[in-house]
Parts: structure tokens; C-alpha cells; sequence
């Protein structure tokens, strides 16, 4: 008897200590989740860590071997209102989400568009553009081809591995074989030699390489397919960093600004004089 | 000069005949085949650049990689050095632990993939070396200060460091494996007399190896460490798969921006080939003398 009153005390004072704890902890949580955001580690080093793949004409080397592009302005425009320095980590396509899982940068902005599968190892912001992407065909080789007609196992598409293109190919035209590249340049220079029928890449770049070798090459469908967005990638479990992202997305869409600088990179050609043609 | 003709057999007209007839085939075979707008006129900016603001020249994209891959041979081959002679002493170590220990780190470099064992270095060792020591932030500190000109000599863009840094951890890693192996050929050519006169004039086995084998042993070994040298410098390209910018990455970077696919990797092939070139005939020359 005397034990059983000794244990239910002790139950009771613990019970009572736990009710206690509780809100603490949910309060400690919060607390936690808040220091542990990537934002404010951004805040406390001074620096925002961008990862990018160069990918024209998103980021590129100009002719001074600096950095340029749309990601270029986005981050240092992002920089500015957070009121820190920028710092672009440019890293190769393949390992860029590896890289980003293990803190080498704070986000990725590097024209990634949103996929369920890549969905599933990071976070991603509101998209804050939107590409789609164009075929771009060798002429001679797809003379009278309907968009049926490319999907069909004797057209051999080329694209650079792991990147956008491939995988809305292998949606797209399931029946098609694919040719993988390491990047954007090889599987061009295939489809110029004849050896794949056709690529797919997001405007301006089709355009501009059948201004080149306009005898070969021609964008067939004057539209863009499959405008999934592209949008900030960052570690997951960090609501702040995607409130932050997301509100600054809206914000610069809403006031145009986004708009401006697509058009001045995707759009238009005044930049082409900075990059060797 | 008439003298170096005459020497020569029909047989050596034959195969020169041949040599120059195929390279004659391939090459207009590329031409017809390749539809491909060369630009070479591009090139040099790309190596040297002249900066107007500062009224002088500068280098550009490739040489900037080719001074990183340098930074990484020398650093790496040093610590590759140190590494391998610590491990080619642990092979022909009496304690079984020891000599097991440094037999399975071998096996293991030996028989994996260069990409694997870079991905696996990178990622699971030198990522927490650069966190455990807050390499990062140490670095940004001396990249923000106005006087780091000794740093930005030694390693380059400070900013840049810690990539520099996990760089030449993997590759003095994966290249001491191989060093190892011929320390180890070294140290075991050193007559097993010279090392049980060294005991037996009371030398402990820590003086036996600095003063007796290891010199004699290293003297030995110079042609192939020379060669293994040359092959750190090549296979420093690999580096450039976990974003390491040097020449390799930052000829990657410049296809990427300018679509120069050929001219681009014609160059930077061209780099690694003085490089290289030049460092068989150095060792060329102090083998000789």
C-alpha cells in the first residue's frame, strides 16, 4: 500500500512536470527551427552561397571570363535586399544537388526546374520563370516530320544528361531513342553532324544557333512545350528560407522586375556583344 | 643532316608514308563529316585578356585554370609524397596489423574506379575536414581583408579555397596509394645487408630507415615517382568533377558559355600536354646528371 501511494505520487509529479515541459518545447521548436534556417546563417556569415551550372544564357563566362546572366542579376539582386555579399559557387550540373545537400551553398539558382523526382531530395520556391522548351531539328534529316513523327524509334534525339530537356524528351517522345551528353554544346554539335535528328533546349538558344548554321538546322514548331517553371532550390525542413524565397519571388514578379530581366536575357540580344559569338 | 637520310631503311619511307597518308585521310575526313564553324579568333581572349581599367594585361579563363591545376599538382604531389612514404614504410612493417592496414587501404585505391574513390573522398572525408576546422569561414575572412596577396598567391581566389583544399586531399590521397607501392619497391631493393649492419652497429629501427634504407630507397625509385608525378598532373583533370575550378572545369565552363567545343578543349589539351612534356624532359635531364 505504502509503495503503491509512493509510485502514484511519483507518477503524478511527472505528469505535472511534463505538462510543464510542453509548451516550452513546442516554443524551443520554433526557436530551433528559426536559428537552423538557412537565412539565418546567410545573416550571421554575411554572405549568400549561390550554386550555378552555367548554361547559357542563364549564367555565363563574358569575354572578361566574369560571371553573367539571369541568375547572375537574380542573385545579386537577391543579395542586395538581403543586404549581404554574393558569393556564386559554379559547380558541374551532375553534382549540383549532392552539392547542395551538403551545405557546399545556401541555394540553388540555376534555371532548375521543378520535377516531382527532384522534389523528393530538396525544396522548392515559387517558380520565377518560365521556360519552355523548343526542338531544335536538323533540317535535312526531318524534312515533313510531324510532332507524331519524332516520337518513333528511328529518330535519335541528343541532350545533355540529368538536365530538363532529357527528361521532357523521354516524356514527350517515349518511342525516340536519346543520345546523353555531359553538356549543352556535344549534343548540338550531334545533331549538326547528322548524328541525332533533333535536341531540345529553352529559347533563346535554339534560335540562335540556327542563326549560325541556318543552312542545317531550323525550329520546327514555333512553340514552346512543357513550361514546368523553374524555381530556387534549397535544403528541406526550412519553412523560413521558403517563406523568404517565396515572398521575394512575388514581390519581384509583381513589381515586373523578373519580366524586365528575362525579356533582356531570353528575349532579347543586346548582351551578345559581352560573350564571345 | 644528309647523314640522318642516309640511315634511314626503305622500310622507314614506307611507314612515314603511311602515317602521313592517314593523317592526311582523317583530316579531310573531319572536314567533310564535321559541320562544325570553327572560331578560333576567340581563343586568345580567352587565355590572355588586356584590362582596360587596370591598362594591363591579364590572364583570363584558361590560364586562371591552368595556374589552379598547377597549384593542385604541387600540393598534392607533396602530400602524396609524404602519404606514400609513410605508407611503403607501413608495408614492409613487422607488425601484421600495420602491414594489413596499409595493404587493404591499397587494395582498395587500386581496384576502385579514380571518379568513384574521388566521389567517396570528397563527400564522406575532406567535406568534414573543411566543416570540423571552419576552413570556410577562415577563408572568406582572408579573401575580405585588403593585404592577402602571400594567400592569393599560394591558393588563388580565397573564396575559393576550401574547393582548392578537398581538390588536393583527394587526389594526394588517391595518389599515395600508388607512391606507396613504390616506396615500398624501394625499400625492399635496399640489400638486406646494408639494414642488419645498421643494427648491428646499435642503430634503432627509426635511424636504420632515416639514415640507411630510405635514402638509398628514394634514391632508387626517382624514374618512377617522376612518372607518377606526370600522371597526378593528368589525372588532376578528374578533380573537376566535384567542382574544383581548374583547367579542366573551367574548359567545361567555357564551352558552356561560348559553345567553342573544339577550339576550347584543343587548347586546354594543348596545356596539359607542355605541361606534361615539360616535366618528362626535366626529369628527364636530372636523371642524367
Amino acid at each position: 500500500m505504502k509503495f503503491t501511494r509512493r509510485y502514484a505520487g511519483l507518477a503524478l509529479a511527472s505528469a505535472a512536470a511534463l505538462a510543464l515541459a510542453m509548451p516550452a518545447s513546442a516554443q524551443q521548436t520554433t526557436q530551433a527551427l528559426t536559428s537552423e534556417s538557412v537565412i539565418e546563417s546567410i545573416k550571421q556569415e554575411g554572405v549568400i552561397k549561390i550554386g550555378i551550372s552555367l548554361f547559357r544564357p542563364w549564367s555565363m563566362r563574358d569575354l572578361n571570363g566574369e560571371l553573367v546572366g539571369f541568375e547572375l542579376d537574380v542573385g545579386r539582386q537577391l543579395a542586395e535586399d538581403m543586404g549581404v555579399e554574393v558569393e556564386f559557387v559554379p559547380t558541374s550540373w551532375d553534382g549540383i544537388i549532392p552539392a547542395l545537400v551538403s551545405g557546399k551553398f545556401d541555394v540553388i539558382i540555376s534555371g532548375m526546374s521543378i520535377t516531382p523526382q527532384r522534389n523528393l531530395t530538396v525544396a522548392f520556391s515559387d517558380p520565377y520563370a518560365f521556360s519552355g522548351m523548343t526542338i531544335l531539328a536538323n533540317t535535312a534529316m526531318t524534312e515533313g516530320f510531324t510532332l507524331e513523327d519524332y516520337n518513333s524509334p528511328d529518330v535519335v534525339f541528343s541532350a545533355r544528361r540529368g538536365a530538363t530537356p532529357a527528361a521532357v524528351i523521354a516524356s514527350m517522345f517515349p518511342e525516340a531513342q536519346l543520345l546523353l551528353f555531359d553538356e549543352d554544346g556535344a549534343s548540338t554539335q550531334e545533331v549538326l553532324n547528322g548524328n541525332a535528328h533533333a535536341t531540345m533546349a529553352s529559347e533563346p538558344t535554339p534560335t540562335e544557333e540556327v542563326g549560325r548554321y541556318g543552312d542545317t538546322l531550323s525550329v520546327p514548331f514555333n512553340r514552346a512545350f512543357m513550361a514546368s517553371g523553374e524555381a530556387f532550390a534549397f535544403r528541406k525542413g526550412d519553412p523560413d528560407a521558403e517563406n523568404f524565397f517565396n515572398n521575394w519571388i512575388g514581390i519581384k514578379t509583381r513589381t515586373g522586375w523578373l519580366q524586365e530581366r528575362n525579356d533582356y536575357w531570353f528575349r532579347g540580344s543586346e548582351w551578345s556583344d559581352m560573350v564571345a559569338e | 643532316m644528309l647523314g640522318f637520310f642516309k640511315r634511314l631503311h626503305w622500310m622507314d619511307y614506307l611507314i612515314v608514308a603511311v602515317i602521313v597518308i592517314a593523317a592526311v585521310t582523317i583530316t579531310s575526313r573531319i572536314g567533310g563529316n564535321l559541320n562544325y564553324d570553327w572560331r578560333w579568333e576567340n581563343i586568345p581572349n580567352y587565355i590572355f585578356r588586356f584590362d582596360i581599367a587596370q591598362d594591363k594585361w591579364v590572364s583570363n579563363l584558361l590560364i586562371q585554370g591552368l595556374v589552379a591545376t598547377i597549384r593542385i599538382s604541387i600540393y598534392s604531389s607533396i602530400l602524396a609524397l609524404i602519404l606514400g612514404i609513410v605508407l611503403g614504410v607501413s608495408r614492409c612493417s613487422s607488425n601484421l596489423t600495420i602491414r594489413m592496414l596499409a595493404r587493404t587501404y591499397l587494395e582498395f585505391l587500386r581496384n576502385v574506379p579514380p571518379v568513384v574513390i574521388i566521389f567517396i573522398f570528397f563527400f564522406f572525408l575532406s567535406e568534414q575536414l573543411i566543416t570540423a576546422l571552419n576552413m570556410e569561414s577562415w577563408a572568406r575572412g582572408i579573401a575580405r581583408q585588403e593585404n592577402n596577396g602571400v594567400w592569393e598567391f599560394l591558393f588563388g581566389d580565397m573564396r575559393r579555397f576550401p574547393a582548392l583544399i578537398s581538390g588536393i586531399i583527394v587526389m594526394a590521397l588517391f595518389q599515395s596509394a600508388f607512391v606507396g607501392e613504390i616506396v615500398r619497391a624501394g625499400i625492399q631493393s635496399v640489400d638486406k645487408g646494408q639494414r642488419e649492419a645498421a643494427r648491428s652497429i646499435g642503430m634503432s629501427h627509426f635511424q636504420e630507415l632515416r639514415y640507411i634504407v630510405l635514402p638509398q630507397a628514394l634514391r632508387k625509385v626517382l624514374p618512377p615517382m617522376a612518372n607518377q608525378f606526370i600522371s597526378l598532373v593528368k589525372d588532376s583533370s578528374l578533380v573537376s568533377l566535384i567542382s574544383v575550378p581548374e583547367l579542366t572545369f573551367k574548359t567545361v565552363e567555357l564551352v558552356a558559355s561560348t559553345r567553342m567545343i573544339f577550339e576550347a578543349w584543343l587548347v586546354a589539351v594543348a596545356f596539359y600536354f607542355v605541361i606534361c612534356f615539360g616535366l618528362s624532359m626535366l626529369f628527364r635531364r636530372l636523371e642524367k646528371s
